[in-house]
């Protein structure tokens, strides 16, 4: 096993906070539970993990079933309707822990969910591994492919054989998960649209229920960031990526997959609810070290140090507490809002639109412009500028900023003067 | 007493100010006594008030052959761009003592110096300094001195500034072979201002050369050419600790302080007089200062007001505290679309404005955005009138416009022989003509050319220096005004023309140029959500064109429950980052787009 990285994890500020004011009158519809081992960390994640050091699962699943207790105390669970577990890789605990773990959080919900989700990496999931979920209840495995070409993994320092994912998924349809989500990432630098073409040709073999597809992030205080500001990485051309973002969408609906949000695509019925709940503003409630959590406006981090989190009495202290003004929570929204494809329904557009002239005139000049678009009564950014979502979402969240007069969309552009022509404004 | 009014003039590093201090150190100051108590004095006074007493005479005395010779040291300016300065101070000596450096032998400024001091009608005693040093090569360099400017090589003294080797022959030659100030033409007082600095204590001090009559204190003055009239409170001399006179005579040197508020009101190379019994005539040779390089300084942040003082009014008081101590360079207030307020501002040339820049960012504590550097354009007009601009912006109407006149100035270069290809293709590829060149020994040669102003300004210096490795010098004389074919290149972004990026250049380069820097703003430029077209045009006539792709980016790539603060955060830093760029024809431009325009590339 190598040694992790030296790379400074996001520990948040000092300031340690207390949240049980906010649970009290809380009714989350959604659990997060994060378990942060990894057997090795990738180099592009910034996801907070800590190489496995078996030792401590032990003492952390004992702290989280105890933390979960405590919430059922503290809080109303009997809105919740999807659990989601990640991390790290939830799948590395050992297969009697990782039970133990799975049932104490799913006996959080008042009523059983209607999606509980694990993530896994493919060389984790054994046929005891895909029993154990199957066992615990879960119905729904994400799976972290990124690629099937080992040069590619080996860039993002992925370790895993590409070869174990049809395996792993065998291994979870033999136990009866059907829901199955493959995560892969295009604009790998040093990958063409033929690769990538194939990665998600491979994917689809599979069957796939569910597909993510990710642009590479280049996330700060990564070793990718690192690798890119030495130079010796590159990141791909951004015609290229766009291209491969295009392409993934014509394939993927070809392949009979509906876009529901700019990185994922699901067969009908498919989508992933938990997800749903993020993008729609809804509350969850955030279990173990790290973990983020939405409280009726107040977005938190459990406290991100495992040392501390262990030794804490539960619920965890939490960092980053934000009760953001209205006017940036409704910002939020909107960034969240507008990454479904379903967009957002005209009742929710005109209540945050109420009392905001400015983000009522972004959103007129971002219709007039073509980039947002009016669709069954729900508004939603249209086709042509998913490549450019960021830059609409980005006036919506500081709305004061520039707001270029008179820009046109894509391929509506006037040509501008040609060189030899009289200019003539 | 005799008196012997002489300058040092070299090149730059040839060792000048070490030769002046030997110089002092050598002599005897004129009161010894007197002279002591009073440096205590102003060493006091220095250290209470902070100020700085320059000096630009010193006299001292000297005794030789039996005759006890005052000796007035007059500093001249120690650059390039303040030939006019220089001049004024050479003409008010009878002399000058060319050192050329022994290691480093005859260089651009040394000739150029000389040729001043010869022009000025000066005797000139050839020193060879820093022979001590290892590389020293007394010989081959007086050699070059007798090759270049015609001074016998066994009429060099040689020195070391260091030891003091040779200093007594060169006290005694000064005394010798320098002649005695001419006597009076008139009986009305006539003094040549040389210099003048700013102390915050005395207000202006003067420095002048008595030509005619005498100058004493409490006498009502008139200046010749500005007109202003002041009276006299104070007279004295440097030896080197300032020294109060009564009266400074006829031949002599002195400072003067007459209640002069800012150096704005005094003009190197005007002609002191009285006011109630004027000279007829003044001291030939005045001339206004000339300001021939001009760019923008915009504070580098861009506050133009809030709580604080904004950064504007800091640029603002530093510009104008500098301009006391250096009346030499102008400023307005300047206004752009794309980098807020600014001033405009003059200088003598290219090494005045580095220096005004560096001063203000140092001594005024202001960090500051520069424009490129533009020359000043004469524009004959259709009615027979002229305007001078120094902006491109205002240039008028080319329908109305005869011709454009634009400086020229006479370049001579002092480089190793086998660089001499390399610096023809420069100056050729910027509009140089050839005028000749020299030997200056087996090894170095002189290449005289002229060329415009213009072609200069950018970075042809910093390209000599790297083509000779250092070894190559350079001086440069503005010696008028000629036309050429000359444009205004419009530079149009998204079709709207961004007037800070307009130049003024030669027709026959005018493509070449302008396609450069639009590949620069390419580079500066990010892409937008609709493709920009950059463009160059010349009245109408789009001469250049490159164009900068829409945008097709999903930075958007994954965002789920535990990513939202985050990636809200880093929307508003972007778009915090976008908001400092300018907004021009719906482009964000960055303030280092409005920069990159400033280098060129060959």
């Amino acid at each position: 096993m190598d040694d992790p990285p030296s790379i400074p994890l996001p520990l948040g500020r000092d300031r340690r906070d207390d949240l049980s004011p906010h649970l009290r009158d809380a009714r989350p519809e959604a659990i997060y539970a994060h378990v942060p081992f990894c057997r090795h960390k990738c180099h592009y994640c910034d996801f907070y993990s800590l190489v496995d050091q078996r030792d401590r699962q032990p003492a952390f699943v004992d702290r989280l079933l105890r933390e979960a207790d405590r919430l059922k105390e503290l809080t109303r669970l009997d809105g919740v309707e999807t659990i989601f577990v990640g991390g790290g890789t939830p799948t590395l605990l050992d297969p009697p822990l990782l039970a133990r773990t799975l049932r104490s959080i799913r006996s959080l919900a008042t009523r059983p969910p209607q999606e509980f989700t694990v993530e896994a990496n493919p060389e984790t999931v054994t046929a005891e591994v895909a029993q154990t979920l199957r066992d615990s209840g879960v119905d729904r495995v994400s799976m972290g492919c990124q690629s099937f070409h080992p040069d590619h993994l080996k860039t993002l320092e992925r370790w895993h054989d590409p070869a174990c994912v049809p395996i792993a998924v065998d291994h979870l349809r033999n136990a009866g998960i059907q829901r199955v989500s493959l995560d892969l990432i295009f604009g790998i630098p040093g990958s063409t649209l033929e690769d990538w073409l194939g990665d998600l040709e491979t994917a689809l073999a599979l069957d796939p229920a569910h597909l993510s597809c990710y642009g590479l992030v280049f996330e700060p205080a990564t070793p990718l960031v690192e690798k890119r500001r030495l130079g010796t990485i590159a990141p791909i051309d951004e015609d290229l990526e766009a291209e491969m973002f295009e392409a993934t969408r014509e394939r993927l609906v070809a392949a009979g997959f509906e876009q529901y949000e700019i990185s994922n695509w699901a067969k009908p019925g498919e989508r992933c609810r938990h997800n749903l709940v993020y993008w729609r503003n809804g509350d969850w409630l955030g279990l173990g070290p790290a973990a983020a959590g939405h409280l009726r406006g107040v977005r938190y981090r459990q406290v991100p140090r495992l040392e501390e989190w262990l030794d804490s009495t539960p619920p965890a202290p939490v960092v980053d507490l934000e009760r953001a003004e209205p006017s940036v929570q409704r910002g939020e929204r909107w960034m969240m809002g507008l990454r479904l494809r379903d967009g957002m329904p005209r009742d929710v557009v005109e209540s945050l639109l109420e009392d905001d002239p400015a983000r009522r005139l972004v959103v007129k000049r971002h219709l007039e412009a073509g980039r947002l678009e009016w669709r069954d009564e729900r508004l939603r950014i249209s086709d042509g500028a998913l490549v450019v979502a960021d830059l609409v979402v980005s006036d919506l969240v500081v709305p004061d900023g520039v707001v270029p007069d008179g820009v046109v969309p894509d391929g509506a552009v006037p040509d501008g003067v040609r060189p030899d022509e009289t200019l003539n404004p | 007493m005799k008196v012997r009014n002489f300058s040092i003039i070299a090149h730059i590093d040839h060792g000048k100010s070490t030769l002046a201090d030997r110089l002092l150190h050598a002599t005897k100051a004129v009161d010894q006594r007197t002279g002591r108590d009073q440096m205590l004095d102003s060493m006091d006074l220095e250290r209470e008030r902070g100020i700085t007493i320059k000096s630009s005479a010193v006299t001292v005395t000297h005794e030789f052959k039996g005759e006890t010779y005052q000796l007035n040291f007059i500093d001249t300016p120690g650059h390039v761009d303040f030939t006019y300065e220089v001049s004024r101070a050479l003409t008010a000596c009878e002399g000058a003592v060319l050192v050329v450096d022994s290691t480093q032998g005859v260089q651009a400024q040394t000739v150029a110096n000389a040729y001043l001091a010869v022009d000025n009608d000066l005797e000139l005693i050839p020193v060879v300094n820093k022979i001590d040093l290892p590389a020293a090569d007394p010989d081959g360099v007086a050699m070059e001195i007798e090759q270049v400017l015609g001074l016998p090589a066994e009429d060099a003294i040689y020195v070391s500034a260091k030891s003091g080797k040779g200093i007594p022959e060169l006290l005694d030659a000064i005394c010798d072979e320098f002649p005695d100030p001419p006597p009076a033409t008139t009986d009305k007082l006539r003094a040549l201002i040389f210099d003048s600095n700013y102390d915050d204590y005395r207000g202006v001090v003067v420095f002048v050369r008595v030509f005619d009559g005498e100058l004493k204190v409490g006498d009502k003055i008139r200046m010749m050419g500005t007109g202003r009239t002041f009276t006299v409170t104070e007279l004295g001399r440097y030896t080197p600790f300032p020294e109060k006179l009564k009266r400074i005579g006829q031949g002599e040197v002195g400072y003067m302080v007459a209640a002069i508020k800012t150096l704005g009101d005094v003009r190197v190379g005007d002609t002191v007089t009285l006011e109630h019994d004027a000279a007829r005539e003044a001291l030939p040779g005045y001339e206004e200062p000339k300001q021939m390089v001009f760019c923008d300084f915009y504070p580098a942040t861009g506050s133009e007001g809030g709580g604080k003082r904004s950064d504007f009014e800091s640029l603002r008081e530093a510009v104008e505290r500098l301009h006391i101590n250096d009346a030499s360079f102008t400023y307005e207030v300047q206004h752009s679309e794309a980098l807020g307020f600014g001033f405009r501002c003059g200088f003598l040339g290219l090494l005045h404005m580095d220096i005004v820049q560096e001063r203000l960012e140092r001594e005024g504590g202001v960090d500051i955005v520069q424009t490129a550097p533009t020359v000043s354009y004469m524009v004959d007009l259709n009615d027979g009138s002229t305007v001078e601009i120094h902006n491109p912006a205002d240039l008028p109407d080319m329908s109305k416009v005869q011709a454009i006149r634009e400086p020229m100035v006479k370049i001579e270069v002092i480089c190793p022989e086998e660089n001499i290809g390399d610096l023809m293709k420069l100056a050729e590829g910027r509009r140089g003509i050839f005028k000749g060149q020299r030997y200056v020994s087996d090894t170095r040669q002189i290449l005289d050319y002229e060329l415009p102003l213009a072609e200069i300004i950018y970075d042809f210096y910093d390209k000599l220096k790297s083509i000779t490795r250092g070894y190559g010098t350079m001086d440069y004389e503005i010696i008028g005004y000629e036309v050429e074919n000359l444009a205004r290149v419009e530079i149009l972004i998204n079709g709207a023309p961004v007037e800070a990026l307009s130049l003024i250049c030669h027709r026959s380069n005018a493509e070449y140029r302008s396609r450069l820097i639009l590949q620069k703003l390419r580079k500066q430029i990010d892409r937008h959500q609709f493709e920009i077209p950059l463009q160059a045009a010349i009245g109408g006539k789009i001469i250049a064109r490159e164009t900068i792709k829409a945008l097709r980016k999903n930075v958007t790539a994954k965002c789920y429950g535990g990513d939202v603060t985050r990636k809200r955060k880093l929307l508003e830093k972007q778009k915090e980052g976008k908001k400092r760029m300018k907004n021009v024809g719906s482009v964000n431009i960055p303030q280092e787009a409005f920069m990159a325009v400033l280098e060129q590339e060959d």
